[in-house]
């Protein structure tokens, strides 16, 4: 099963354009990046920019319209996330616990679908 | 420039509801336009946050929640990561996308070594590529 570990940063929700990670915090990343790597567990990792940076584009009556950044109103915008390979939730869960986070962060483990998860005639229409 | 595509959840989503042929249809279309144009890079779907938990982090003390997380806004329900050359850009292709009755979609810009700056030492850098090297070729095995 693969599991996506979403980051949702407390200091995101009024970061600045120019915001990067202190240098303390990206080293003890990069260890807790290695730490999955070793396990053979890590599928994929990235980080955001800041919130305020963003777009939004909202379909509607087969229109599209784009509003750029800062959404001062949306609560708990995702920072990033780790992609990881796991056995069960649980095993997701506790890699999320040791995680280097920050007061007042959360991290949301979420399953990632795979084909095997749709049904046949959806697996047809997708070309699968 | 990388930037993440994030779409929101809805009812339908968070209910599990599957996508029928025509969208299905549709999205399809779309990813290989993407992949043509040499814009995708990846995308996954997200099971419904009921399956799903959240970890608060407090001091030394970390707390579970089981989903749903109905109170939240900005639950995800899918995304993509995609290469342009800038937001603009990203905005043009997300406009073509086969959304409508209300979905709404984020774009996030994803930072690259470079924007570090020196907190991105060279022994980081190069520590922070071997994990990127490996977590591909284990991405690639599953």
């Amino acid at each position: 099963m693969r599991f996506m570990m979403l980051v949702i940063p407390k200091a995101y929700e009024n970061a600045k354009a120019d915001f990067v990670p202190s240098a303390e915090l990206v080293a003890k990343m990069t260890k807790y990046n290695e730490s999955l790597t070793k396990a053979g567990v890590l599928l994929g990792l990235e980080g955001l920019t800041p919130p305020v940076r963003a777009a939004r584009v909202k379909f509607s009556g087969g229109k599209a319209k784009a509003t750029d950044g800062p959404f001062t109103e949306a609560k708990e915008l995702v920072g990033g996330y780790w992609m990881i390979q796991a056995k069960s939730k649980q095993e997701a869960v506790e890699w999320a616990t040791r995680a280097p986070m920050l007061d007042g962060d959360i991290i949301e483990v979420r399953q990632v679908q795979e084909i095997e998860d749709f049904p046949e005639d959806v697996r047809k229409a997708a070309g699968r | 420039m990388r930037f993440m595509i994030i779409v929101k959840a809805d009812k339908n989503s968070e209910a599990g509801v599957l996508p029928d042929q025509k969208i299905l249809s549709e999205m399809g279309k779309f990813n290989e336009q993407l992949v043509k144009a040499g814009v995708m890079l990846a995308g996954e779907g997200l099971h419904p946050s009921s399956k799903g938990a959240r970890m608060r982090f407090s001091g030394t003390k970390r707390t579970v929640i089981d989903g749903p997380f109905t109170e939240s806004k900005e639950l995800i329900a899918g995304f993509w990561l995609w290469q342009v050359k800038s937001k603009d850009e990203a905005i043009e292709w997300l406009k073509r996308a086969p959304f409508d009755g209300g979905t709404e979609v984020e774009i996030r810009q994803v930072f690259e070594a470079d924007d570090f700056g020196p907190a991105l030492t060279p022994e980081l850098r190069a520590q922070e590529e071997r994990v990127r090297a490996q977590a591909a070729r284990q991405a690639r095995k599953t």
